[in-house]
């Protein structure tokens, strides 16, 4: 009915007015750009000679690759969004993006040869193996978004984690060029533009033959089969297409950020309701959208320095637009989650398999003391040269233990106070939001352990608290908060990466934060990771009450005598603490907040102490593992621990989901 | 403690060969100017950090294959080091954070050679009299810097026609991008103890500079462009076939010399290699104009 009346009020002027607004605002911001460029030295005739080539092959073209990239960029996001009928579908998403630029990184770092000859090739090499993986393991749930989703990101994160220990292992220089390189737009000749547009036109040909399929996909599978339609080679082509324009767009100009996702929904906004007007709407407002930041970034640049690189800037104003329309994104089908809280069984004798979990942890982390490398090959240090290595290996055993420990706790709180299985400290954008907080903590606090603490603590509780308050809004569905949780993730790693490129001794402590390494963990780390973990997770256990209240609901926990409010607040300040004092000695894109609830769930511990106890154990088991193999499977070069972790821990949550799957379909 | 692990350490040292100067004492670094400078004045350390990369970054000195890697120099495997048995470890400002790790292993010696705003020149001489001095081969220390001042008068004299002349030194990101080099860089002050100007003449970070877009070099087109690896696979054919580039009048007027490898962040040795290679790139592409 909402929905009907929002029609309504939506008359075509109207319409039109938006469109002519912000048509006019990129015009109007490019003819500023070539307006302010800065003056060039040397003749008057040479300072004429060059302005004129940087006008026609630098300004003009990058102009023109902004609107073609975003354009392609908002046809692929369309595209993808109707034919996965997933309203958060999108490059970035489903991992197309970070597979491309996995690929990339690797050819140039281990065989250049393949980058000479064709770029394009390889990104798409990468971006296909990445969606047929995601699609591969939701294939079974019937593509369900959740399901497709949650092994995008995760694909994503383990992807990015690849791209990272390779950029890491190959020298530093070139970190700052993939964080400022990807998703950079500056162009001096007419080539990406061309080659863009030739592939842009070919894909808008495409989608206009696939525009009925389309329509009739849209009914269902059951309408669509009974009116004839070859639903698997339907679904194949309009996914080929998509993941074929944002490959290549990712291969010319790097990670770009957001637009595929905004645009569909920006169209919505502005009246697109049948698939033809959203065909047509969305990748000219992807156009318009990337040509805007594009000049943006230019202007508040001085001199040739963009302020910021364009990819990171869409997701400084695309987050925030994502969280404003939320609200009115068009309910979707109801997702079925259930099935992924679905329990596989229920433990009989919760605390015998507690008591089983800790044993194993115990013997990893001995195994983790005592087996390591040294010059000699393989070695079981004992006597005088364990208590030599000691000081060093146990450390950082015990960071990352308590980093684990603390995430699993702070995952399995997430996913109860949103009554969502997908939430957890990486997906909801609270690690992202505690780098925002350690950025502006290293601009303005003197530096040390404890102001970085206290920035990291802030940022996280600031945007835990806005993304509770959003849970919290009725009808906001498990759906509609993920699509918040990653905009907010966007948005705030876009924020640290803008830091990032500044390039100074603050972003080399950004970056180290960021990669998650255990290395230099000392005493310091060790209290701070111990108090941690009695401070914020000893407690949680005399308030299993409100943890088995909370995912029933606000009105019953109300009604069984909760103050929910208050219980809230406690609890989220809890996990926001926990996720900070975590990312503090493991970085932020571990991924053990989201796999180690998701595990002590599918082991079948369902109250939520036994949930609670058991997610605490299996991170902190999982973090000793990570660190473990860390310190070993390059030696003596270190991966760090934060991004191994990811590369553990995510293929092991595919692989269960999609066993538990299986079994129920 | 400290008696058994000296007496591990004097075993140890007992087992070696050992080199003329660095008789005394085994040195351990984490840092890759102090690597650099500890091999110019053959004080072959026990170990140091990333060596594969060293030996493809900073080129020369000559690196002997006794010496321990010790994995990435952001994270430096401390249980390596540890082993290594070092008596002296030399650490530099990048590794500050680290550096109560460092302390239980052995005393550390820090430096600060690139801090921002200060040219790094003058720090990284008194690195290598710190260095000699503390090694007890001053002697060794002091022929090196009089060697490099020696040579920089040379190279300045032969330089002589083109005094003055704005020099731009870039390292490509990408086919679109440039990492840059400024005043308060070790190429920056080569170029001006070389009697050059550095055409770049906004600031510079220190350290991972920000990359700038390629368009950006029409601002410079009187200058030299010295091109500094490593340069990225297929960068320089896309280019070849780029209008702009081709129209720069740098490129037109043959105004491009690809230098070999050079540590950016180097000590002595590498301001000495970048000046050698930066002078033999220029002459031969311009000899002496007059």
């Amino acid at each position: 009915m909402a929905d009907a009346a929002l029609q309504l009020r939506r008359l075509p002027h109207r319409d039109l007015g938006l469109w002519l607004v912000a048509a006019l605002a990129a015009a109007a911001l490019f003819a500023a750009v070539v307006a302010t460029r800065p003056p060039l030295p040397g003749s008057a005739e040479l300072a004429r000679t060059l302005q004129s080539i940087l006008l026609w092959h630098s300004l003009v073209p990058r102009s023109v690759t902004a609107l073609i990239c975003g354009a392609a960029l908002g046809l692929a996001g369309v595209l993808l969004q109707s034919v996965l009928r997933n309203p958060v579908a999108d490059a970035s998403t489903l991992g197309v993006v970070s597979g491309a630029q996995l690929a990339l990184t690797a050819a140039t770092a281990y065989a250049p040869a393949l980058i000479v000859l064709s770029r394009e090739g390889v990104a798409l090499a990468g971006a296909v193996a990445a969606v047929a993986l995601v699609l591969g393991l939701s294939w079974r749930r019937g593509l369900d978004p959740m399901t497709v989703i949650l092994s995008g990101m995760v694909v994503s994160l383990i992807a990015a984690a690849l791209s990272a220990t390779i950029i890491l292992a190959k020298g530093d220089y070139v970190l700052s060029l993939f964080i400022w390189g990807a998703g950079s737009l500056n162009q001096q000749s007419w080539d990406a533009a061309l080659s863009l547009a030739a592939r842009l036109l070919l894909g808008s040909v495409a989608a206009a033959l696939l525009l009925r399929p389309l329509g009739l996909l849209g009914l269902g599978d059951d309408v669509a089969r009974g009116l004839g339609l070859a639903l698997h080679a339907v679904r194949f082509a309009v996914l080929g297409v998509a993941v074929w324009l944002a490959a290549s767009v990712t291969a010319e100009v790097g990670v770009i950020g957001f637009v595929g996702l905004a645009a569909p929904t920006l169209a919505r906004e502005f009246g697109a309701r049948t698939q033809r007007q959203l065909l047509l709407a969305a990748p000219a407002l992807g156009a318009l959208l990337l040509s805007i930041t594009d000049s943006a970034v230019q202007l508040l640049g001085s001199g040739f320095n963009d302020f910021a690189p364009t990819g990171a800037a869409t997701a400084l104003f695309g987050g925030p637009l994502l969280l404003w329309l939320m609200r009115r994104v068009p309910p979707a089908p109801p997702a079925q989650i259930s099935d992924a809280m679905a329990l596989t069984r229920r433990i009989a004798r919760p605390f015998s398999a507690l008591a089983v979990l800790a044993v194993v942890i115990a013997i990893v982390a001995v195994i983790g003391l005592v087996l390591g490398r040294g010059p000699q090959g393989w070695g079981l240090a004992t006597g005088a040269l364990f208590a030599d290595l000691l000081p060093f290996r146990g450390p950082r055993l015990v960071a990352a233990g308590a980093a684990g420990a603390l995430l699993g706790a702070a995952g399995c709180l997430m996913q109860r106070l949103t009554a969502n299985p997908l939430a957890g400290p990486e997906v909801l954008g609270v690690s992202a939001g505690g780098g925002v907080g350690l950025t502006l903590a290293l601009a303005l606090l003197p530096f040390s352990p404890f102001s970085m603490l206290a920035g990291i603590a802030g940022g996280s509780l600031t945007v835990l608290l806005i993304m509770l308050a959003l849970a919290g809004r009725p009808g906001i569905g498990s759906q509609r908060l993920l699509l918040a949780g990653i905009a907010m993730g966007a948005l705030c790693m876009a924020l640290v990466s803008i830091a990032l490129a500044k390039g100074d001794l603050r972003a080399y402590v950004l970056l180290t934060w960021l990669s998650g390494s255990t290395n230099r963990a000392g005493e310091i780390e060790v209290w701070i990771g111990l108090i941690g973990c009695l401070v914020l997770i000893a407690p949680l256990f005399l308030a299993t009450r409100w943890l088995d209240l909370m995912p029933l609901g606000e009105a019953t926990s109300r009604g069984l005598g909760l103050g929910v409010e208050r219980s809230r607040l406690i609890l989220a300040a809890v996990a926001a603490l926990a996720t900070a004092v975590a990312s503090l000695l493991t970085g932020p894109l571990s991924l053990v907040g989201l796999i180690a609830p998701h595990l002590s769930r599918l082991a079948g511990f369902a109250r939520g102490r036994d949930q609670l106890a058991a997610s605490a154990l299996i991170g902190c088991g999982v973090m000793i593992l990570a660190d473990w193999l860390a310190r070993l499977v390059a030696f003596p070069y270190q991966v760090p621990t934060g991004l191994f972790a990811a590369l553990i821990g995510g293929p092991y949550l595919i692989w269960l989901l999609n066993r538990t799957g299986n079994r129920h379909g | 403690m400290p008696t058994r692990r000296a007496a591990l350490a004097t075993l140890a040292a007992a087992t070696l060969p050992r080199s003329a100067q660095a008789a005394a004492l085994r040195i351990a670094t984490v840092d890759w100017s102090v690597l650099e400078t500890l091999l110019a004045l053959g004080a072959v350390p026990v170990a140091a950090p990333e060596l594969l990369q060293f030996r493809e970054v900073a080129v020369e000195p000559e690196m002997p294959g006794t010496v321990t890697d010790l994995g990435l120099r952001g994270t430096v495997n401390f249980e390596l080091l540890l082993l290594s048995r070092p008596e002296l470890i030399y650490s530099s400002s990048f590794y500050a954070s680290s550096e109560p790790r460092l302390l239980r292993i052995a005393p550390v010696e820090r430096f600060s050679i690139y801090a921002p705003g200060r040219p790094p020149f003058e720090p990284a001489a008194a690195m290598m009299r710190s260095v000699g001095a503390r090694l007890g081969i001053v002697g060794v220390a002091e022929r090196y810097l009089a060697e490099t001042e020696a040579e920089f008068a040379l190279l300045r004299e032969r330089l002589k026609p083109h005094a003055g002349r704005p020099v731009i030194p870039i390292n490509l990101g990408d086919a679109r991008h440039f990492r840059v080099f400024g005043a308060d860089s070790m190429f920056g002050e080569v170029l001006k103890r070389l009697g050059l100007a550095n055409a770049w003449t906004d600031d510079t970070s220190y350290s991972a500079t920000a990359p700038v877009g390629l368009e950006a070099l029409a601002r410079v087109p009187d200058a030299w462009i010295a091109l500094i690896p490593p340069v990225p696979p297929g960068a320089l054919e896309v280019l070849g076939a780029s209008a702009f580039w081709n129209a720069l009048p740098n490129l037109r007027e043959g105004r491009l010399l690809r230098l070999g490898s050079i540590n950016p962040y180097g000590g002595l040795p590498a301001a000495r290699r970048f000046a050698r290679l930066l002078t033999e790139a220029l002459l031969a592409a311009e000899p002496g104009r007059g």
